[in-house]
């Protein structure tokens, strides 16, 4: 039988031992992810105005976090993705070694100050959908993603544009110690920022070289998984070899640079997450599961409830902006140090079947030294999650201003403290189910 | 965390050899055929943002100038001074020197890599001053040929015999970004 070049579906990928594709995947259309459905008020009107109408009382925050800011000038992305989108350089860099060329593009990422670069393969289900015209909302980049199909399948974008580089940065671990607090959110918003700049400056750069380089086209945690960023775990997140869960996944370049793709990789999450279960049960709003896996759009995986994760933020808007509990109580999350990467390669190394074994042993370790939830007090730059969420004081050494507000009792210990939830937040859960 | 990874590294298995990349030349050296693959300029000609209406309850200047330091090298910036203007055209106290390291020199290397250094400073310099002008204070960067004599000023190190300044963390391998001119209540130092 006859087939028009480009249109046969490839065989599903290998995505590691953590997600495995068992059946028809329906590209996702990005119209239809939870932020683009909340600034259409899909998701009510708290969340709505949380979303478009609210300034953080935090300047860092209004700095920092997307649809926070009293002045959108002040926000570094809105400058850097709102750009005009330069040409594709006609003279074409000859690449006659992909090696040699994807060591550059990793090298010229890690020198723009990116943490983690891979290569994947592309697929046609990691891409999102293209939208039909009367529904093609234009991307924070502009597109609308019929323009960028140019009326091609999924099937014929992945062949003519084969490669997808995934670059983004780590969060700073000592600040992201005290999640749910002003000094967490700015571990990860500022990081964050700093991602977009470099995937900007990067696809810039792929121009100049001469060839393509789409955004806004594939889904950055399926490209992640096919190249080895990570392996998914029950919090819904990649898990990385050295930075563990607190990694950002923006949205990747696809291109048709001749590079060599990764390979997935073991780095034993899969064996880890049957058994820990801590962000489960740290989980503010129960989103994550306790359960097996389970068949989404044709993915088996762990599948978080992304609505009551979301839904939890406007009531936490005065403490914090970004939640990162599952990130934090991980124990995957730790320092970069010698020890985390012995333990991982420990892990990595055993053989499959002794490694539930090791998990309880490591997950016994880490209970004892790290506690069930950690409550590390974090100061900076005059934050200080010591202090109870609601009261104020300045705890600075050295500091002699006389501050306009009534002061509480000075911090006692070295406890940190999380802002408490307002709601009983099963209600959540309840109305959902 | 006296043991870092980082420490332990031996230092022959470098990952990055640049003599071993065909490209990386190209990468340093060859200027953008179209100015607009390069983020630089959109960064430097967004206007700017407004001044929160309502000032922040700020620490004494001794504590907000540390705090403003430690933000700049949070964000990226290897050295950082501040210094006091004498007269400054909009009547600006202070002004915020910071300073990246630089492999290449931004003003030779003019490929989008040799142009890193002005990047990482335009990142370290916008988001400072926007951070400023969210706490309820006036601050503006503007590119100005005065760079290195305010970065003597601000004691980030000292002018050789050509000009360049001289650092004592990193020689003459470093690159001077924007100037922020602010009415935060800071000292200098």
């Amino acid at each position: 039988m006859a087939v028009t070049p480009g249109t046969e579906t490839p065989a599903p990928p290998y995505l590691g031992r953590s997600v495995r594709i068992v059946g028809p995947v329906a590209n996702v259309d990005m119209n239809q992810t939870p932020h683009p459905k909340n600034s259409r008020g899909e998701l009510g009107k708290a969340l709505f105005n949380w979303y478009r109408n609210t300034i953080s009382r935090d300047p860092l925050t209004r700095v920092s976090a997307p649809n926070h800011f009293a002045d959108q000038r002040n926000f570094l992305p809105s400058v850097v993705n709102q750009a005009p989108k330069g040409k594709v350089n006609s003279r074409q860099i000859p690449v006659s070694d992909p090696a040699a060329m994807t060591r550059h593009i990793k090298a010229v990422a890690h020198h723009m100050g990116a943490d983690v670069v891979t290569v994947a393969r592309a697929h046609p289900s990691f891409l999102y959908a293209a939208s039909t015209p009367p529904s093609g909302a234009r991307d924070v980049y502009q597109n609308r993603s019929g323009d960028v199909y140019q009326g091609r399948t999924p099937e014929q974008m992945a062949e003519r544009y084969p490669y997808i580089i995934v670059a983004t940065t780590a969060w700073d671990y000592d600040k992201l110690q005290a999640h749910r607090h002003y000094i967490g959110d700015a571990a990860y918003h500022v990081s964050q920022m700093k991602a977009q700049l470099i995937l900007k400056a990067l696809e810039g750069y792929i121009k100049e070289l001469g060839y393509a380089a789409l955004r806004g086209m594939s889904n950055p945690q399926a490209a992640g998984l096919a190249s080895g960023v990570g392996e998914l775990g029950r919090n819904g997140l990649l898990i990385h070899r050295k930075f563990g869960a607190r990694i950002h996944m923006p949205d990747p370049i696809m291109t048709d640079l001749p590079l060599v793709p990764d390979q997935p990789v073991d780095n034993g999450v899969e064996d880890f997450c049957k058994i820990c279960r801590k962000c489960a049960i740290n989980c503010p709003t129960n989103s994550v599961p306790f359960g097996d896996k389970v068949v989404f759009n044709g993915v088996e995986k762990y599948k978080i409830n992304w609505l009551t994760c979301y839904k939890v933020r406007p009531y936490m808007d005065a403490h914090w902006g970004s939640c990162l509990t599952c990130a934090t109580v991980c124990p995957f999350t730790k320092p970069n140090v010698w020890w985390r990467s012995l333990t991982v390669w420990a892990l990595s190394t055993c053989p499959i079947t002794a490694r539930p074994v090791l998990v309880r042993v490591l997950k016994a370790i880490d209970d004892r030294f790290w506690g069930a939830t950690r409550q590390t007090r974090v100061r900076w730059l005059g934050y200080d999650s010591g202090i109870k969420p609601g009261e104020q004081a300045c705890t600075v050494a050295g500091c002699t201003a006389e501050h306009g507000t009534a002061h509480a009792a000075e911090p006692v210990g070295n406890i940190g403290y999380y802002a408490p939830l307002k709601e009983n937040t099963n209600r959540f859960v309840k109305r959902d189910a | 965390m006296a043991w870092r990874s980082d420490g332990l590294k031996v230092p022959w298995r470098r990952t990055e050899r640049r003599s071993d990349d065909p490209y990386w030349d190209f990468f340093i050296n060859t200027p953008p055929a179209d100015r607009a693959n390069s983020i630089l300029d959109v960064i430097r000609k967004a206007p700017e943002g407004n001044v929160f209406p309502t000032r922040a309850d700020l620490h004494s200047p001794e504590v907000t100038a540390s705090h403003v330091k430690e933000m700049a090298r949070y964000l990226g910036a290897d050295l950082v001074g501040i210094t006091e203007l004498d007269n400054d055209d909009a009547g600006h106290p202070f002004a915020i020197v910071c300073a990246v390291r630089a492999a290449d020199d931004p003003r030779e290397a003019l490929g989008i890599g040799g142009q890193v250094p002005v990047q990482n400073g335009l990142f370290v310099t916008f988001v400072l001053s926007a951070w400023i002008r969210e706490l309820g204070y006036r601050a503006s960067t503007a590119t100005s040929r005065d760079g290195t004599r305010l970065a003597v000023a601000a004691k980030l190190g000292t002018l050789d015999r050509t000009g360049l300044l001289v650092t004592a963390e990193y020689g003459t391998g470093v690159h001077v970004a924007d100037v922020i001119r602010t009415d935060l209540p800071l000292t200098a130092a």
